[in-house]
């Protein structure tokens, strides 16, 4: 019998060798090596933030802070050569003032995103419920399909460029955006009407007199408050950064926030790319912040574009 | 006022499957009617067929003289608990229990009003603003029975509401729910597969099995004379005996009893029930048995012995006395304790 009162009510055993090495070391190794992975993925992402606010970046790591130069660029208030590929602004006439709008090319891709979202809300949210309360024929297919993002954006975009050709960029978009985000909004709001008892709560809802759309509409939805909200900060930010589909129908009007980080991409100087990626590590920081404070921490997505 | 509900040969079939057969029940005004039987009787579909959840395959329910056969669930102003309690979080207490209201477009003070009066006469009165999430088990049955009663349902339904409380709790809530059931006036269907709870709660108790109504009575009636072998094993622990009955005379074979014969057409071939707290030990009993195995349960000593003919029976005996395995113990029966059963 071993001494070691740690194992407490377990049943004791002699762990052997390896198995007191795991013991004793196991859990810092494997501490480790999360830290050493998280490190490795986001050192690029936080040199880049750096960079974007310095003169130089010919080594390893950038020299000459501290300048706001290259953010002037993009944010589109430096009046200099190369400023076609600034967000720009974009005004408009109220009465005697002008309004000036900021960083156009994200302003509009926002809005776009949104008219995405929009679309998902009205969609998703009865697919979700639907596959969840109700077996129906095709049920299984049905939430296969509402959950795969099927189409990738290019053969969407192509697709919609052959089937819909004088289609206005904007309009052609907020479609798009609506497919291919879609999935993502059924799986968050699925989670949302899985963790309740949706047929009581319908019952219990109908038997004090309320109609079914009144059910639906007081009590079903409101109840997955969280998974609608989180749901719609997932595809909106998704629909609001996605290239393929977005380089393969954008034509005219207002330049879309992926084609502007793009554009810097492939034509600007290293740093003043480095500042317009940076405007989107911040969007995503910014949306991870907001979906904790939603409490959708275990709610994960694969990678978007 | 209180009103009758009547459910007239009720069926309900799924695909195959027969969930409810032929049931004919009253629910008379004011009175908690139980229906108890095991898991996949059909007591739950009995429930939301009144509820208006599931339309019956053949049959009709009645309010009153109304009947509600073809009326939504909105429309039939019934009240319904859960097991699960189905609250709504979205809403507080007070919200949950005057959605109701809302729905029929009670004035917001005289709405408020209700709630409260409910909530305070369910004892849960501070807990108005709460979100119910925050509440524990008992507290949220409590609001879900505020929000049924609410709305003065022409019948309350209850569907396992105490299933998911402990032991304790659902003593006290049992208490206190019947009292104001009693209080208040109210119709109810209380369904449930726990026979004890049944008992406590209900002014009369419908047995179901296999979706055929078995039998309706009050509790004292279905626990004394049940109507069948499987209600006397469902309600409670039942000893059955088969022998054959000459005038007042029971032959059991090993043994003769006296019994008395509810009904002239107990002769001959019958099946008596006997329970097993009926059986008393003395010096020289009608027939003797012998001792299998023995359980100390507190206020009584359950006893699993054998009889001459090697049927078992089960009895509840004296816990001040001791019972060895393998002694031999000599039983008497109180004639009335002794019941027959029809045979079907």
């Amino acid at each position: 019998m071993s001494t070691d009162t740690r194992t407490g009510g377990v049943p004791e055993r002699d762990p052997g060798r390896l198995g007191r090495l795991s013991a004793a070391f196991g859990r810092r190794i494997v501490t480790a090596l999360i830290a050493v992975t998280v490190l490795f993925l986001i050192t690029p992402v936080l040199v880049t933030v750096g960079a974007s606010f310095a003169g130089e970046w010919t080594g390893v790591f950038p020299t000459g802070f501290f300048t706001l130069e290259h953010w002037r660029h993009v944010l589109g208030f430096a009046d200099v050569a190369g400023a076609e590929r600034a967000l720009g602004t974009f005004q408009f006439q109220v009465g005697t003032y002008t309004v000036t709008i900021p960083f156009r090319s994200l302003f509009f891709s926002l809005v776009i995103a949104l008219g995405g979202v929009l679309i998902n809300l009205l969609v998703g949210v009865p697919i979700a419920y639907a596959v969840t309360r109700y077996d129906f024929f095709g049920r299984g297919w049905v939430n296969t399909f509402a959950v795969l993002p099927i189409v990738p954006g290019v053969i969407l975009g192509i697709a919609f460029l052959r089937t819909y050709p004088n289609l206005p960029s904007a309009i052609a978009l907020v479609i798009g955006y609506s497919l291919l985000k879609v999935p993502y909004m059924v799986l968050a709001v699925q989670s949302s009407f899985e963790a309740m008892d949706l047929r009581q709560l319908e019952e219990s809802a109908r038997s004090l007199g309320a109609s079914w759309p009144r059910t639906f509409f007081t009590v079903i939805v409101p109840n997955a408050k969280t998974g609608v909200i989180a749901g719609s900060i997932v595809c909106w930010t998704l629909a609001a950064a996605e290239f393929n589909f977005t380089y393969m129908v954008y034509s005219r009007g207002p330049r879309p926030f992926s084609i502007f980080l793009y554009n810097n991409i492939t034509n600007s100087p290293i740093l003043q790319t480095a500042a317009a990626v940076s405007i989107y590590f911040l969007i995503v920081a910014g949306v991870t912040v907001l979906l904790q404070a939603t409490g959708q921490r275990g709610f994960s997505v694969g990678g978007g574009g | 006022m209180a009103e009758t509900v009547q459910l007239k040969g009720i069926t309900k079939r799924f695909d195959e499957t027969t969930a409810v057969d032929d049931v004919s029940l009253t629910v008379e005004p004011g009175e908690t009617l139980g229906v108890v039987g095991p898991s996949g009787c059909g007591k739950t579909t009995t429930l939301r067929t009144v509820a208006g959840f599931e339309t019956p395959t053949d049959g009709e329910v009645l309010f009153g003289q109304e009947p509600v056969t073809n009326v939504p669930p909105e429309r039939r102003d019934v009240g319904l608990v859960f097991q699960s309690y189905a609250l709504f979080d979205n809403m507080t207490v007070q919200g949950n229990v005057e959605f109701g209201l809302k729905m029929r477009d009670v004035p917001a003070a005289e709405r408020h009003e209700r709630s409260q009066e409910l909530l305070d006469m369910l004892d849960i009165g501070d807990l108005g603003d709460r979100d119910p999430t925050t509440l524990s088990g008992g507290q949220q049955q409590r609001v879900g029975l505020a929000r049924a009663l609410a709305i003065e349902p022409r019948i309350l339904l209850l569907d396992e509401p105490m299933t998911g409380l402990d032991a304790q709790l659902k003593n006290r809530l049992q208490r206190e729910i019947g009292s104001l059931l009693e209080e208040l006036d109210v119709t109810a269907l209380y369904v449930t597969h726990d026979q004890e709870e049944a008992m406590v709660m209900c002014d009369r108790i419908a047995v179901m099995n296999e979706g055929v109504l078995e039998q309706v009575g009050d509790p004292e009636e279905v626990y004394a004379e049940p109507a069948n072998a499987f209600v006397a094993d469902f309600i409670g622990t039942s000893n059955l005996l088969s022998g054959s009955l000459d005038d007042r005379r029971l032959d059991l074979g090993f043994a003769t009893l006296d019994a008395e014969v509810q009904r002239a057409a107990h002769q001959g071939k019958v099946t008596a029930t006997i329970r097993p707290e009926a059986f008393e030990v003395s010096e020289s009993g009608a027939f003797e048995a012998t001792i299998q195995e023995s359980f100390y349960l507190g206020e009584h000593v359950q006893v699993l012995a054998t009889l001459p003919d090697g049927e078992s029976l089960t009895l509840h005996l004296d816990p001040r006395l001791e019972y060895t395995p393998g002694d031999t113990i000599s039983l008497t029966v109180d004639p009335e304790d002794i019941h027959f059963i029809d045979r079907s």
